[in-house]
């Protein structure tokens, strides 16, 4: 069985085959915008055409997309409709009550994505306890839908205040929108959302219904493709959570494929560094307008619970549609090879989180841009070739990035060498304290955990950002830019479920809380058969979320496996205690502890990561380019410094710091108090000796 | 660091890491915090001062009325243990209303931080306590005796070792002894873990000493203020704004005079202080005339000790803004969130065309309980903010507290009470060339059949949010029992079975004249629903017609157009 990762980006549509004997194929097209199957179908074919898979083969293709981001960002999705509780149709636009920045007077919010002409107060209330205080008026629900579908509404999201304790009144307003107008999409919050608080459920249920009639008609389109295409096999999508699902599921909660694309890179990240014999670490991906940085452990990324997209306000929390699905705990701050630098009120240089983007981009491009942006930094520094550039196909105009920081540099009375220092200096300076921040609200220490780093400009920046947060080691792979499809065939087949019923945790109603566990495992189970695998092949993880009665932030928690009783109150407790902990450096004796949601996620077995690309075409060559004057911050002068090709590395060479390793795309820079030495997986892993500076 | 001055890149760096790690602090205080007004509404603070108490960086989220007078209240620590006093464990901690943020329930920790032996620098933070003994938060008090325990500034540990009395003392006089004092140990560790990160930076970087790094930071941001202020025009301009007070209306007249490079805000002739708990101190009063004119003129300067300086605010001893301990101030901030407003009334005259519009102004907290089953619920509201210069105010979003609402479910989880209604209020939004934002209807009712009440501090029930520029006010909040009744919204209201309570937000003011605003605007509110068709012809002179039959419940945009003729009758020529 061959096996087939594809994610669309921005720009690109990248595909990585695998074949059976391990032999493997990477392609790259242009991504259609119009119809982003056809690039699709494109780098599949080429695939198919090489003849290192037989195409009677079963197969297996992965795919990752920004669809649904896009969509959203864009407003791109269909005409839809709210139902909420009377009294309650303005939730999407009141939101949290919050200014997320206090001092800027002009600040906006992201406009909600039902406008309020179509947000309708349907007579029904159910209670915290599910008591029902008044019954669903179906006659007017009836006459509603029936206008709505007159009047070319395509989609209606239902969210019902207290629907995640008891889903019958948002169940019954499906059932009559399915018979007064058939075509119309319906997503239901207790299906997509069922969690407490009811502006976050309302904005994540009315997203996914949105979305839904496009990611559909889309996903349709696609396996039309792959079947005229002769693929005969199973066909996923990749979520947020890092786990795949099938098109079916895909379509139902399109939502929960939002950043499928960065959750692949970090999931790269962990199958790879995993292989390397890195379990753990800090994955750092940095690329031309932002970074990305999650913690891994135990070979995956962390998940979070919440996801806010279209931040209209410089990556602020609070600034975005907060839509709540299982997602890779990734944060995402404006620093990036295209960030500029400026002057600020103090008179101190800042960069980000404003960027060049791609167009006009850096001043060195030589496309128009005129800011100082990183890259024109990296460039003075001396870390990057101006004619070799990915891999010589763009020429750099050192020239343009001198001009561009030369006016920085008059206004803070440096030279342009220490601007350019400067401005690398301070980008790694809020990476770094972005990770600290990070790693430190989930509890991890910085110095135990390696940086995996990837991306354009990981590589660049990487050595350094690991250096101020004292991390031990630096693991950067081969050809930076197949991380997502990578990452696409590292993923097992799984999918996360959540019951919220909150409760103190010794008054527990075992039975309930067992019942709910057997739900969302035999839902689990379901989607995991029917996607192909054998019932002894799924495992499945449950935890709950649990705080200290009075708190308000949850912590989650493993919860043993098997029928649950009064006996594993101890366990249970401990292993909060213990979680906690970890987090918060201490426990907080006599206070009762309460669950608020319970969830399960069902995955299939790992994913073998035995193949080799066949991009990764080592040996040959010198090791050593040549050398060429780099920046040395510790000594304030261009030091002559060694260059290396990555295509020549072999498994086993070992180089000391300072050094620049250059690959078509990206450039390592090696920092000097540190060693280099390459895996056997062409892997540079570099060593960092802290005791010597 | 052997260079005499710090180079722009190197200060920016030490800088951006001094502001991440009170970031840092203050993100781990409000997660493990208990007091639901910390963790929901983020009402706390951290800072970082030099050896001389001057505050230098703070966190960025927070509460202006925190994070400003925790800065002025390191003097106050000092002057009753000077630094040399000090050593190496100690842990200082007050909650006197006039030493730091104004009322009992926001309790103030401070730590000095060693390196090698030598002081270098102070943490301190601000939070407010699950509870405090006395009356659960109320304006009601006629002294501030009555309004909890008062900590006057002590040591909270000495060389590391708790003070056994005072946490005795304190256990016995609140409701929530573990909770309280869990937090003090809580607060205690984010100092700890605050200086044990300004202590690596110092190694780091070689620093000898903190307080080069904070003086360089203390007169740019005092230099760059200075010049932001230059450029205004000298003159003095007067404001005022009303609140509805306790029993009588509360009066806040501000005199604002620019001169030179420096700004003098006073408060004279202002009411004076009220025998209720609605007094403000002169901590609480210069924290929110300061954040009014950072806002305003220098919103890129951090706050700390040099952009204070060339901002001088004075009010009369004894008056609302400045009284006399021992008055009562617990709910000092529902007429403190009134200062920004003044300020701006006074402040527009200097910078027409830049500010916005009066909003909503105080949050509304309301306090409610009942028996049987027994619930203590506090809820933040808030109603609209004002219109700006080039947009419509926000709905249902506080100014000038950064408040974050509980959400329906939660309040519903945590007790009985039922609420049947939170949406946007009809044209409650001031009109204008931009439109005030708009408040919220809310309603509450309660399952169980026993007593219970509700303890509002509410404002601007009969002082609307006036519009400026030629705009009109939006409409003031009502506190309205299901029988009509209108009680005093800022005392107990005692409520039997199956009563039901409205709270309703007040709006924000409208900015320019409302004949002025463009016609397709005043046709998509009315789609919208944040106007109706009558108040778009009364107030705005556009006529805006439904196309569809009167029974449709869903009226799509193309089904309402704009009557030209008629609008041009009623906006006159001006119209087009």
């Amino acid at each position: 069985m061959y096996r087939v990762g594809v994610d669309i980006g921005g720009t690109f549509t990248d595909l990585l085959l695998v074949a059976d004997d391990g032999t493997s194929f990477i392609g790259k097209t242009l991504t259609t915008h119009g119809d982003p199957s056809v690039a699709v179908e494109t780098a599949l074919r080429e695939g198919l055409e090489t003849g290192i898979v037989d195409r009677a083969q079963q197969g297996t293709v992965v795919h990752g997309t920004t669809l649904v981001t896009n969509a959203l960002i864009e407003r791109k999705g269909a005409l839809t409709a709210l139902l909420t509780t009377a009294g309650f149709r303005d939730a999407l636009e009141i939101g949290r009550e919050h200014r997320y920045e206090l001092y800027d007077l002009d600040l906006e919010f992201p406009r909600p994505l039902v406008p309020r002409y179509l947000r309708f107060d349907v007579p029904e209330r159910v209670a915290a306890d599910g008591a029902v205080l008044e019954p669903l008026d179906e006659e007017y629900v009836r006459g509603l839908v029936a206008e709505l579908r007159d009047k070319g509404v395509r989609a209606v999201a239902v969210c019902y205040l207290n629907s995640f304790r008891d889903p019958a009144h948002e169940r019954r307003t499906r059932e009559i929108i399915a018979e007064v107008a058939p075509d119309i999409r319906v997503s239901v919050s207790a299906d997509v959302v069922p969690e407490i608080r009811e502006f976050q459920r309302t904005s994540t249920t009315a997203a996914n219904v949105y979305v839904q009639e496009r990611v559909a008609a889309y996903l349709q389109e696609l396996q039309q493709r792959l079947d005229g295409l002769g693929f005969s096999g199973s066909f996923f999508v990749m979520l947020s959570s890092g786990g795949i699902g099938t098109p079916e599921t895909a379509a139902r909660f399109p939502v929960r494929m939002l950043e499928s694309g960065p959750a692949a890179g970090a999931l790269a990240a962990a199958a790879l560094g995993n292989r390397a014999g890195y379990p753990d670490l800090l994955s750092f991906d940095m690329g031309g307008t932002t970074a990305k940085l999650c913690a891994v452990e135990n070979g995956y990324p962390l998940k979070a619970r919440e996801f806010e997209v279209d931040r209209v306000y410089r990556f602020r929390k609070g600034s975005g549609l907060p839509i709540k699905i299982p997602v890779i705990d990734m944060i995402e701050i404006g620093a990036g090879g295209g960030s500029i630098a400026r002057v600020d009120a103090l008179g101190l240089l800042k960069v980000g989180p404003d960027s060049a983007g791609a167009e006009p981009g850096p001043a060195c491009y030589g496309r128009g841009g005129t800011g100082a942006t990183v890259t024109d930094a990296n460039l003075i520094l001396g870390y990057f070739d101006p004619d070799y550039f990915l891999g010589g196909e763009m020429k750099l105009d050192v020239e343009a990035a001198r001009n561009a920081l030369g006016e920085l540099a008059s206004r803070l009375g440096m030279r342009v060498e220490e601007v350019a220092w400067g401005i690398h200096q301070i980008v790694n300076e809020n990476m770094a304290n972005a990770a600290r921040a990070h790693l430190g609200e989930r509890g991890k220490d910085p110095r135990e955990l390696p940086m995996y780093a990837f991306g354009g400009a990981g590589p660049v920046h990487g050595c350094h950002v690991a250096e101020l947060l004292r991390l031990p080691t630096l693991i950067s792979p081969m050809g930076a830019g197949v991380g997502s499809t990578f990452g696409l065939l590292a993923a097992p087949l799984a999918f996360d479920f959540v019951r919220s019923a909150y409760s103190l945790l010794d008054e527990l109603d075992w039975s309930f809380v067992n019942g709910m566990f057997d739900d969302m495992c035999a839902e689990g189970r379901g989607i995991l058969e029917q996607s192909g695998l054998a019932p002894d092949e799924i495992v499945y993880e449950r935890t709950a979320d649990m705080r200290y009665t009075g708190q308000g932030h949850e912590v989650s928690v493993p919860i043993p496996d098997g029928v649950l009783d009064a006996s594993h109150l101890e366990a249970i407790n401990g292993a909060f205690e213990r979680t906690y902990e970890q987090m918060y450096g201490r426990t907080v004796p006599d206070v009762v502890v309460e669950v608020i949601n319970w969830r399960v996620v069902a995955r299939g077995p790992e994913q073998s990561l035995d193949f080799s690309t066949r991009d990764t075409e080592a040996g040959g060559g010198k090791a050593q380019k040549g050398t060429r004057p780099v920046y040395s911050a510790g000594r304030g002068k261009f030091v002559e410094t060694a260059v290396y090709d990555r295509y020549a590395l072999t498994p086993g060479m070992t180089f000391p710091g300072p050094a620049i390793v250059e690959e078509r795309e990206s450039t390592l820079v090696v920092t000097a108090r540190s060693r280099a030495r390459v895996d056997d997986y062409l892997n540079v892993v570099v060593e960092f000796d802290y005791e010597k500076g | 660091m052997s260079k005499a001055a710090i180079d722009p890149v190197t200060l920016e760096v030490i800088w951006n890491r001094l502001l991440s790690v009170a970031n840092e602090q203050q993100d781990a205080l409000m997660r493990t915090a208990f007091s639901t007004i910390v963790r929901e509404s983020q009402d706390l603070a951290c800072g970082l001062f030099d050896t001389q108490g001057r505050m230098v960086a703070q966190s960025v989220s927070g509460t202006p009325g925190h994070i400003n007078a925790m800065a002025t209240s390191m003097g106050h620590f000092l002057r009753e243990f000077p630094a040399d006093t000090l050593t190496p464990g100690d842990v200082l901690i007050t909650n006197d209303p006039w030493q730091t943020a104004g009322h009992v329930n926001d309790i103030t920790i401070t730590t000095p931080i060693f390196r090698r032996g030598q002081l270098v620098a102070f943490f301190a933070n601000t939070c407010h306590a699950a509870d405090i003994g006395g009356r659960i938060l109320s304006a009601e008090a006629r002294e501030v005796y009555e309004e909890g325990l008062r900590i006057p500034i002590m040591k909270l540990f000495h060389a590391g070792e708790p003070d056994p009395i005072l946490l005795k003392v304190i256990r016995a006089n609140v409701r929530l002894p573990h909770e309280v004092v869990s937090d003090f140990y809580a607060q205690s560790a984010c100092n700890d873990a605050g200086g044990r990160a300004l202590i690596e930076t110092m190694d780091e970087f070689g620093l000898d000493s903190f307080d080069p790094v904070a003086e360089e930071i203390i007169s740019r941001s005092e230099k760059a203020v200075r010049a932001a202020i230059a450029e205004l025009e000298d003159g003095a301009w007067e404001g005022e704004t009303w609140s509805d007070g306790f029993e009588e209306p509360i009066y806040i007249k501000t005199k604002l005079e620019v001169r030179g490079d420096e700004i003098f805000i006073d408060f004279a002739g202002s009411s004076p202080q009220s025998h209720r708990g609605i007094n403000v101190v002169m901590n609480y009063t210069h924290a929110y005339a300061s954040f009014a004119a950072k806002a305003a003129i220098y919103p890129d300067v951090p706050h700390n000790e040099g952009s204070f300086r060339p901002v001088h605010v004075t009010a009369p001893a004894g008056s609302i803004l400045n009284a006399n301990d021992p008055a009562p101030v617990a709910a000092r901030q529902t007429v403190g969130h009134f200062v920004p407003t003044a300020v701006f009334t006074a402040l527009a005259k200097a910078l027409p065309g830049k500010l916005m519009a009066p909003s909503a102004d105080p949050i509304w907290l309301s306090v409610w309980r009942g028996q049987d089953p027994a619930f203590n619920l506090t809820v933040f509201q808030v109603g609209g903010t004002g219109a700006r210069p080039t947009k419509d105010g926000l709905s249902a979003v506080g100014f000038p507290s950064g408040v974050a609402g509980v959400p329906a479910e939660v309040i519903e989880s945590l007790s009985p009470l039922v609420m049947r209604r939170r949406e946007l209020r009809v044209d409650s939004g001031g009109a204008g060339t931009w439109r005030g934002g708009l408040g919220q209807f809310t309603e509450f009712a309660n399952r169980a059949h026993g007593q219970w009440s509700v303890n509002g501090i509410l404002d601007r029930t009969r002082y609307a949010a006036p519009g400026i520029m030629g705009g009109g006010p939006g409409l003031p909040g009502e506190f309205i029992l299901d029988g009509g009744e209108r009680p005093n919204p800022k005392a107990q209201t005692h409520l039997g079975g199956d009563r039901s309570v409205q709270l309703n937000h007040p709006g924000g003011g409208g900015y320019g004249d409302p004949m002025k605003r463009d016609p397709e605007r005043v046709r998509a509110d009315v789609v919208y629903g944040y106007i109706t068709p009558e108040t778009a012809a009364r107030d705005y002179g556009v006529v805006v017609r439904f196309t569809g039959g009167d029974d449709e419940k869903v009226r799509l945009p193309q089904q309402w157009v704009i009557d030209q003729t008629a609008t041009r009758e009623l906006r006159g020529t001006a119209a087009s």
